[in-house]
């Protein structure tokens, strides 16, 4: 039989924003075949990563999704309907998902190992969702399969160049040659927006025609800022004009050499519909004066910008006025040419990204230590009025949105205080919520989820779901080291299922290439909120200790001081104390016989000793007691001080 | 008049002096009444009450510790130190050919052999047969001619093999290690077969054939034909669980020159499938491979013109190996503690092609590789033509042939006796002349496995003694570590199969002994390697003072001095009261 061979592509995506920022958008597929029997598999490889087949070997994972990001992808500018923004847009730290052939029961077990192994793959701290408080089971945000599905977030997870490394290892040509060799670290990472992804899927019925094995997508996205050379130019039109960038100004290098293992390595300039509308103006406004047939024809340069390659193929949409791929396959290029994209504007061109049906954010509401409220809010887009209009006529149309919402069990969720409000008026929920799913959550086992699908009329402009809580208490033990920075809530997820992303090419353009496969592939639109931060009420880690230390000082001193107590006899100290006058006066009388004797009887001398001695007596009563006292509060402190 | 006034004064001072002295003397020496005994109750009642206390106090903070044999452990650990284990072989050789009846008996012939065989082993260690040989001696029944014999084992050696296996089976062989001499004309010629015998054949006298004989019962049957006979314990490459992953590599320096692949499932399949059914009572072996790219060496090579290749020194081999490159241990089946073993097969760049590694005499290597202890091998395999094609863009594609793959196994296969401690090559030189080793398609001979299984049942016995008596001594070390019954039924556990490893050794079951022996080394590394030994420090005697000194420690005092003090003074004032009842008594 015919053996079937591992395969290994790269691509590169290129994209200018309408905030004047770059998307560059890298796509690594690596495929391996199933083996016919099953001894072999995971065990010898080519080009696939060993680590990874066996890790789907060991631990049955039939899909996987892993990300790290840092940044927040901005759903208005940088868009909400795209391929790219639906499937590598992901929420900040570090984002797992997992689907799992194995029996219900060991779901959990699976997905622990699994966890731990990534831990250690990625130099992450990914086995903090083995917890079963840090990880939930969705039914309905993932479409996912049947309860084998779990998902965690660690939205705290710091995301740096050793996640990168060993991200690059998967690679057979890693950061050597081809497209990688363009990582620069620190331009990546003083993006606005870089994630890293790993995606995994294992097909195993080869009945719908794709052949059997295991697929890995690995794809690095970051949102860029080409430096503003231009800027003495700016003044001389009305609007500032978008920075020039090429490769080796956004990356300080260039493409020397493809990675000769890939089969398919490939460069790809992508302008979204609205900017290639604004060029078809700009181009009729051109022609106009210059009255120039051949400008169109000519790929390299339009009215708008300037390439400085000629692109080997041009894809474009079906529509009209669709969105333009350009693409250029590195193939060509030898290894002492290098491959440098260059994009020079040459007039200012504003341009909106496509948008999601409704925009998604979360806030919180509320103030003080004790409770507060998350909310929800939806706001339609020009895409929803276009909608409305087209839908006039006919029917009445719906608009379905999918709502997750996890949140960690020490934020105590009321669910039936779910509130909404469309259009800013109350509503009933039974009239807008067709399904909901709620797993409230249970202290220190599980988070609380909810899962909502809505049905809302596409005239809606606005709508806010909010819910309350109560911020609850942790044990000691259970605060992170910066307990008062916050604790964090992950992204919710909206999803509109009726609406799906992608591109669609002519029959024509049709080709092996992943990334233009997936750019077509129908997927629903997907978008994340923002991750919030609550704080909970922090105590003095110190009060403790302090409190212990107190209190047993206290009762020492107590305690000692009533068994001295106990111990006192008041009736022979009283005569001791008598006697020790009766001595004074005997000592007295003594002297003042002697002194009569000599002066020969004087009566006023004998009467002075009685006043004297009665003071005498009262004087010696306090300062005893006063140096008792004084003396066993001094050893207390001396053994305090000695034990502490 | 003078006289009269002085007289009065006197009297009035002596009338008061003895009015006033009279009480305080009473105060001071005698008493009444009996001492009261109220506040000595209270404070004795309440030091009673600490004392009955501390019990309590120290049962709260007590912790379970499972009861562990140690008495057996250093039992154990002694016997394996003191007493070598022995295993018992049988040695024989089957004269042919020769005429001892009228000089000397087969007894004395038998005794000579094993006193020669007591000087070549110097002792013995570890893994060998023990000092005390017994050699049974037969001479041909007369249905031989050693010339006819001769003859053919000159032959094939793998017919004579199997020839001489039959003859020592006739001889009653059994298990035995054999040695068949053969005296007849023509030069002396020795080979060690694949089984448990070897033969010699040529013009031997008696005295050198004495010696002979006894030197390949010694340095080939016991020690396994490496010239140190003790058992090398830190190169014993099978992990504490008992397992060996083999990770095969073939590593790409520069794929833009040239991209070469290997097929090894049927390598796998066909050449490594035997070796690893062959050390099965060793290690489990399991068996992975990959290909990687972009992955240049560390070192420096020269070009040599002599040789008209790069070359690469025995002082560059530390730096070969490239470890920030080459991503060979990514292997997530290997878990735990599992060994892993590096195969690494090296194809160099353009610039470097041909590659070869020159040996310190100055001669070029014919293996071209080299191996690390623990770690594993490395092979330089150079492509056949090392001319880079400039005309296509795409470097081309090769597979390496299954002939060459079949060298390179070779190699490798010589790489992994190496590092299971035997040797690579198939001579053995010794004092008596060269002896040919035949090898072995599964890899290892019969008598080459009975050399790993009593090296590896010694290693894996001393590793188990050594890991519980450490044990032992960290938990007795430790009395307040909390000990858990799981770790007492591992510790018992190892201890069983360390006994039944130590019998089955001395009845000679080396497959059993040997898989005993394993699972008593690994069960005493899971007990060693427990999570909860020294996870945290249990109510150490640091933690214990500063958690109850705060509050006991003066209250203590408090109570030991109340105690102290009134059991004074009832002491003081009961000797007073005696006192005045013994005045009384006079008065």
């Amino acid at each position: 039989q015919q053996q079937q061979e591992e395969e290994f592509t790269e691509e590169l995506l290129m994209k200018p924003l309408p905030d004047r920022k770059v998307l560059a958008h890298f796509h690594f597929q690596s495929e391996a075949p199933l083996a016919a029997d099953e001894s072999s598999f995971a065990r010898h490889h080519h080009l696939f990563p060993k680590s990874i087949s066996q890790l789907v070997q060991k631990y049955h994972i039939k899909a996987m999704e892993l990300s790290f990001t840092q940044g927040r992808w901005n759903y208005e500018r940088w868009g909400g309907f795209d391929s790219i923004s639906s499937h590598n847009a992901k929420p900040p730290g570090v984002e797992l998902w997992a689907v799992f052939d194995v029996p219900l029961h060991q779901v959990d077990a699976s997905w622990k190992n699994l966890t731990h192994s990534l831990s250690g793959l990625f130099c992450a701290s990914i086995n903090f969702l083995e917890s079963s408080t840090s990880y939930s089971d969705p039914e309905w945000a993932f479409q996912s399969a049947l309860g084998s599905l779990r998902y965690g977030t660690l939205p705290r997870e710091a995301v740096c160049t050793e996640n990168l490394t060993p991200w690059l290892k998967l690679l057979p040509c890693r950061d050597k040659a081809g497209l990688s060799s363009l990582m620069d670290r620190p331009s990546i990472y003083k993006s606005f927006y870089h994630s890293q992804q790993l995606h995994l899927t294992m097909s195993t019925d080869p009945s719908d025609g794709s052949r059997s094995g295991i697929i890995l997508e690995q794809t690095l996205t970051v949102v860029l800022q080409p430096n503003d050379q231009k800027a003495g130019m700016s003044h001389l039109s009305k609007t500032k004009i978008q920075p020039s960038w090429s490769l080796s100004s956004i990356f300080g290098r260039k493409i020397s050499g493809r990675c000769v293992l890939a089969k398919l390595s490939n460069v790809y300039l992508h302008a979204e519909r609205s900017l290639v509308n604004q060029l078809e103006n700009l181009q009729k406004n051109t022609v106009k004066f210059a009255a120039n047939d051949t400008g169109l024809e000519d790929f390299r340069r339009n009215a708008g910008f300037e390439l400085s390659v000629t692109p080997e193929r041009v894809h474009a949409e079906l529509e009209k006025s669709s969105s333009i791929l350009y693409e250029y396959p590195i193939k060509e290029y030898t290894d002492t040419e290098q491959f440098d994209l260059g994009l020079t504007w040459v007039h200012p061109i504003v341009w909106s990204s496509p948008h999601a049906p409704l925009y998604a954010s979360r806030f919180l509401m509320g103030s003080g230590n004790e409770r507060g409220a998350i909310a929800i809010s939806l706001k339609s887009t020009e895409m929803t009025q276009g909608l409305v209009a087209a839908y006039n006529v006919e029917e009445r149309c719906k608009l379905q949105v999918n709502v997750l919402q996890i949140v960690p069990w020490y934020v105590k969720v009321y669910y039936h205080t779910l509130q909404l409000l469309v259009d800013e008026r109350p509503q009933a929920l039974t009239d807008f919520v067709e399904i909901m799913r709620v797993s409230p959550s249970e202290d220190k086992v599980s988070p609380g989820v909810m899962e909502l699908v809505l049905q809302f009329p596409c005239e809606m402009k606005s709508a806010v779901l909010s819910i309350e809580f109560d911020k609850g208490f942790l044990h000691i033990d259970e605060y992170p080291p910066d307990a008062n920075q916050g604790f964090d809530i992950p992204s919710a997820i909206i999803s509109f299922p009726d609406f799906h992303a992608g591109l669609q090419f002519s029959d024509k353009s049709q080709s092996k290439s992943p990334l233009l496969s997936k750019l077509q592939e129908r997927s629903p639109v997907l978008s994340y909120t923002e991750v919030l931060l609550v704080p909970l009420t922090t105590p003095d880690f110190s009060m403790p200790y302090n409190v212990i230390t107190i209190t047993c000082t206290v009762f020492a001193l107590y305690f000692g001081s009533l068994l001295n107590v106990l111990r006192r006899r008041v009736g022979e100290e009283e005569r001791l104390l008598k006697n020790k006058d009766a001595n004074k006066t005997v000592f007295f009388r003594r002297e003042l016989a002697k002194l009569s004797a000599k002066l020969r009887g004087r009566p006023l001398e004998l009467t002075l000793p009685c006043p004297s001695s009665s003071s005498s007596s009262s004087s010696f009563v306090s300062p005893k007691l006063i140096l008792r006292v004084l003396l066993v509060a001094g050893i207390a402190v001396v053994w305090q001080y000695y034990s502490q | 008049m003078a006289e009269i006034s002085d007289s009065p004064s006197t009297s009035k001072s002596a009338e008061e002096n003895t009015q006033t002295q009279t009480p305080e003397s009473d105060l001071k020496t005698t008493r009444n009444t009996k001492p009261g005994v109220k506040r000595l109750i209270i404070s004795v009642t309440v030091l009673f009450s600490f004392i009955l206390g501390f019990p309590l106090l120290w049962k709260s903070i007590e912790i379970y510790r499972a009861p562990l044999p140690f008495d057996r452990i250093d039992a154990f650990s002694s016997q394996i130190e003191s007493k070598p284990l022995s295993f018992p072989c049988h040695f024989q050789a089957i004269f042919i050919g020769f005429d001892f009846d009228f000089k000397v008996s087969h007894d004395d012939v038998g005794a000579a052999i094993a006193r020669k065989m007591s000087d070549l082993s110097h002792g013995g260690g570890c893994g060998g047969c023990g000092g005390n040989y017994s050699v049974a001696v037969a001479v041909d029944r007369g249905d031989i001619n050693a010339f006819d014999f001769g003859e053919k084992l000159r032959g094939s050696d793998e017919d004579a093999d199997e020839l001489v296996k039959s003859v020592v089976s006739e001889y009653g062989g059994g298990n035995a290690y054999s040695v068949v001499v053969v005296n007849e004309e023509g030069e002396v010629r020795s080979v060690v077969g694949k089984y448990r015998h070897a033969w010699i054949v040529g013009r031997v006298e008696e005295e050198e054939a004495v010696l002979h004989v006894a030197e390949v019962f010694v340095k080939v049957f016991v020690n396994g034909g490496d010239v140190e006979g003790s058992v090398r314990s830190e190169f014993m490459p099978v992990g504490a669980d008992g397992r060996i992953v083999l990770s095969f590599s073939l590593l790409n320096a520069d794929p833009r020159d040239w991209i070469y692949d290997w097929n090894f499932r049927e390598i796998d399949e066909t050449l490594l499938r035997p070796v690893i059914e062959a050390l099965q009572p060793i290690a489990n072996i399991t068996v992975e491979s990959q290909v990687l790219y972009h992955t240049p060496k560390s070192s420096f090579s020269y070009w040599d013109d002599k040789h008209g290749s790069h070359m690469f020194r025995t002082e560059d081999l530390p730096f070969f190996v490239n470890s920030n490159e080459w991503h060979l241990d990514t292997s997530v089946a290997a878990g735990g503690r599992s060994k892993v073993l590096q195969l690494v097969v090296y194809i160099p760049s353009a610039k470097e092609c041909p590659l070869q590694l020159e040996l310190p005499n100055g001669e070029i290597s014919k293996t071209n590789g080299f191996i690390s202890p623990m770690w594993g091998g490395v092979v330089v395999w150079n492509p056949q033509s090392c001319i880079k094609d400039f005309e296509s863009m795409d470097p081309v594609r090769h597979t390496i042939s299954p002939q060459d793959l079949l060298k390179l196994f070779e190699v490798l296969m010589g790489q992994l006796r190496q590092l299971l401690g035997l040797k690579s090559d198939n001579l053995y030189v010794g004092e008596s002349g060269t002896s040919i080793l035949l090898g072995s398609e599964r890899g290892f001979t019969e008598w080459e496995l009975d050399v790993l299984s009593r090296k590896h049942i010694c290693f894996n016995l001393h590793s188990c003694a050594t890991t519980l008596g450490s044990l032992s001594r960290l938990v007795q070390s430790l009395p307040r570590m909390i000990i858990m019954d799981e770790i007492g039924k591992q510790v018992k556990f190892s201890l069983e199969a360390a006994k039944f490893a130590q019998s089955n050794a001395s009845i000679g079951i080396y497959n059993a002994s040997a898989v005993s022996s394993r699972q008593s080394r690994s069960l005493a590394e899971d007990a060693f390697f427990h999570p909860s030994i020294m996870s945290i420090s249990y109510y150490s005697f640091e933690h214990c003072f500063a958690i109850y000194s705060p509050f006991f420690l003066p209250v203590t005092m408090h109570v030991l001095l109340a105690a102290l003090r009134e059991w004074k003074r009832y002491k003081q004032e009961n000797r007073k009261y005696l006192a005045s009842k013994a005045k009384v008594k006079v008065s």
